[in-house]
């Protein structure tokens, strides 16, 4: 009878051993801006490679599921990224997406991710509304690991008012650049501040010239630079002879930024960040992106959120009920214990909270000795 | 406006109309003789840039660069003429008669794919040409201008005027015009008419190629900036006329300037008030301002 019940506990405790060795396969649907504009591409790219390696510490900590992302390519165009949303949820019946670059794109295909109750990891876009436009509807499936347009703006304009006497503004004619300009003119007029000259640029010009000489007429002390091409308002400086400080999106904090524009040339530019580089395991991290894809890894913070998005996402479907896209979700909104590379915290995610950085979690970075540290306020 | 701020706007729309008449030359040459453009001219400057960048970042010197750019940029030319547009005149009437339209843009894609497979998708930047930074300004009085641009000008003026050379005091020239004239006249004079009209897609590609070793200092490369460079150099010869080389010259100058202006006054529409200029222009002129009021103007 004992040796009976010794074979029982045995073959269970084989049982299930085998079915967590060969727990199901799981597809993550990845949407995420991979061709197109270089912008586009970097912020894509980067994110990507976060995730990535976060699948691979994953697997090689014996992960209880064996994941695969499902990744298309939405080239920032937002028909294709709708379709491609529609396959993932009716051809891959992927329980959770993540992605993509443009928020447009974003904004185009979470309502129908929202109506079919598959949960969404938005990122790396970043504008203000892509959550909480769902956040009253119960439940919300819209969640973001990612920069938050206001959040960086808020950090930057009550930097910059009480810095500077004059400030200007660069954005771009897409979008994301009036969009941004919007929050900007709002903020300013919140804290009594105006912008003491506007210039907004065409997404495909090649050269700033007649722009910045309108921002030095200006006497802009600073400029808050939102155009998708990070590098065009540091081109002229030197020839007008013209050195105002510099700040904008955290595209700033791109090492291919920093190798166009140059290394002296760069030095303190301001962006909004969530990764500070000055710690022990932001460096770490870096190191090991550097090693994992050479000269490709470009752009740390993005990474760092890419890797701690595919965290959140991974312990979701671990601590999820059933791989039912509804389970995955309540699961999403629980995680807990997130060891995050960025500013994520270890429980990013709550009823009413749906992103991954708060307000606090943002800071503003700063170029120092060909390094973004924290500035220093 | 200050007269420096006048001064600065003026160099700058210079530079860039010195990289829209070599751009446009390119156009011009290969209507002249065949009455057919490389759509992807501008492709054709953009990977010139791409080995050029490739080449500087890699220390090697500047002549070689431009040596190694100028033979690559020949080959793309005289391929593009044999693979692209000669097989089409064997096919006569079975092809479209815009049929070149469609496989000189097809053209085009494969540079843009192959430029995005061998250096990425990434914007990037080339070092300076002929000055030890990027920051290098001369100031004339009292303006300062970045040494590229002002080599820009430079060799923008004396391609230009090479090339009027090559166009009216060689014999290829002559057999160029010759062809423009009359093909059939042309081989009854002994001309190798095929052969010219190779000739001028390589001297097409070596303007494209030129362009782009220029532009790379002055302007972000990425896979696709060509698009804008032809259709700037396609309003330019529009603009200047597609028969007279100076016109395209003085086109390009014009609109280059009234870019730069039209970014100050309003860098919302700036790149749009000189397509409108052109659009207008065509309206009243439709041979351009130095073109000649013929049906056919060859």
């Amino acid at each position: 009878m004992r040796r009976s019940l010794l074979r029982l506990t045995a073959g269970l405790a084989a049982a299930f051993a085998t079915t967590t060795a060969f727990a199901a396969d799981v597809k993550v649907g990845v949407v995420m801006g991979l061709s197109g504009p270089p912008a586009i591409v970097d912020f894509g790219e980067s994110y990507l490679q976060g995730m990535k390696l976060a699948l691979k510490d994953y697997m090689a900590a014996g992960g209880k599921h064996k994941i695969e992302f499902i990744t298309y390519d939405d080239e920032a165009n937002p028909q294709k990224a709708v379709s491609l949303v529609q396959r993932l949820i009716q051809n891959d019946k992927v329980p959770i997406v993540v992605g993509t670059v443009s928020s447009g794109n974003v904004l185009a295909f979470a309502p129908i991710l929202q109506k079919a109750g598959v949960p969404l990891v938005a990122g790396p876009s970043i504008a203000t509304n892509i959550t909480t436009q769902f956040i009253d509807q119960s439940p919300s499936y819209i969640f973001r690991c990612s920069m938050v347009e206001k959040f960086q703006i808020d950090s930057m304009l009550d930097w910059g008012v009480k810095t500077f006497k004059k400030i200007g503004l660069v954005h771009s004619t897409t979008g994301y650049g009036n969009f941004a300009a919007k929050e900007i003119v709002e903020g300013l007029k919140a804290r009594n501040g105006n912008l003491v000259a506007t210039e907004a640029v065409a997404p495909n010009v090649t050269d700033l010239t007649p722009q910045m000489l309108k921002m030095k007429e200006a006497g802009a002390e600073l400029i808050l630079n939102f155009h998708e091409s990070f590098e065009l308002v540091f081109r002229p400086m030197s020839k007008i002879g013209y050195k105002p400080v510099v700040a904008g999106n955290w595209g700033l904090s791109s090492l291919k930024v920093r190798d166009i524009v140059g290394e002296k040339e760069i030095e303190g530019t301001v962006m909004g960040q969530a990764l500070d580089l000055s710690q022990e395991g932001a460096q770490k991290f870096v190191a090991r992106m550097q090693s994992e894809y050479g000269k490709d890894f470009r752009w740390p913070v993005l990474a760092a959120l890419g890797y701690d998005a595919a965290q959140v996402v991974f312990k979701a479907l671990d601590t999820a009920k059933t791989l039912e896209p509804e389970d995955v979700r309540n699961a999403l909104e629980a995680v807990d214990g997130i060891k995050a590379i960025s500013a994520t915290p270890a429980k990013p995610f709550g009823p009413k909270d749906h992103e991954c950085l708060d307000k606090e979690h943002v800071f503003l970075g700063v170029w120092k000795n060909n390094t973004v540290v924290r500035l220093q306020q | 406006m200050s007269a420096a701020n006048f001064l600065q706007l003026l160099l700058s729309g210079l530079t860039m109309g010195a990289l829209y008449a070599l751009t446009a030359k390119g156009l011009f040459v290969a209507h002249l003789a065949t009455t057919r453009m490389n759509f992807g001219q501008g492709d054709f400057l953009m990977i010139g840039a791409y080995i050029s960048t490739a080449l500087l970042l890699a220390k090697v010197p500047v002549v070689v660069v431009v040596l190694v750019v100028l033979v690559c940029l020949a080959i793309l030319g005289w391929g593009l003429e044999r693979v692209a547009l000669r097989p089409l005149d064997r096919l006569k009437s079975k092809a479209g008669e815009y049929s070149w339209v469609l496989t000189t843009m097809g053209v085009a894609l494969i540079l843009q794919n192959t430029a995005t497979l061998v250096w990425g998708k990434s914007a990037q930047y080339s070092p300076p040409l002929f000055s030890s930074s990027r920051q290098d300004v001369v100031r004339i009085l009292g303006v300062g201008v970045f040494v590229e641009e002002l080599i820009v000008i430079a060799v923008g003026f004396l391609v230009v005027g090479l090339f009027y050379l090559f166009l009216f005091k060689t014999t290829a020239g002559r057999a160029v015009r010759v062809i423009a004239f009359n093909p059939d006249a042309a081989t009854l004079l002994g001309i190798d008419v095929k052969r010219t009209i190779s000739l001028v897609f390589v001297v097409a590609a070596l303007l494209a190629g030129i362009s782009g070793v220029l532009a790379g200092p002055i302007v972000t490369v990425q896979p696709h900036m060509g698009l804008v460079f032809t259709v700037k150099a396609l309003a330019v010869a529009a603009l200047g006329g597609f028969a007279n080389p100076l016109g395209v010259l003085a086109g390009a100058i014009i609109f280059g300037i009234a870019e730069s202006f039209a970014n100050y006054f309003n860098s919302s529409f700036g790149d749009l008030y000189p397509l409108l200029i052109v659009l207008g222009l065509l309206i009243i002129r439709p041979t351009g301002l130095f073109g000649e009021a013929r049906a056919d103007v060859r």
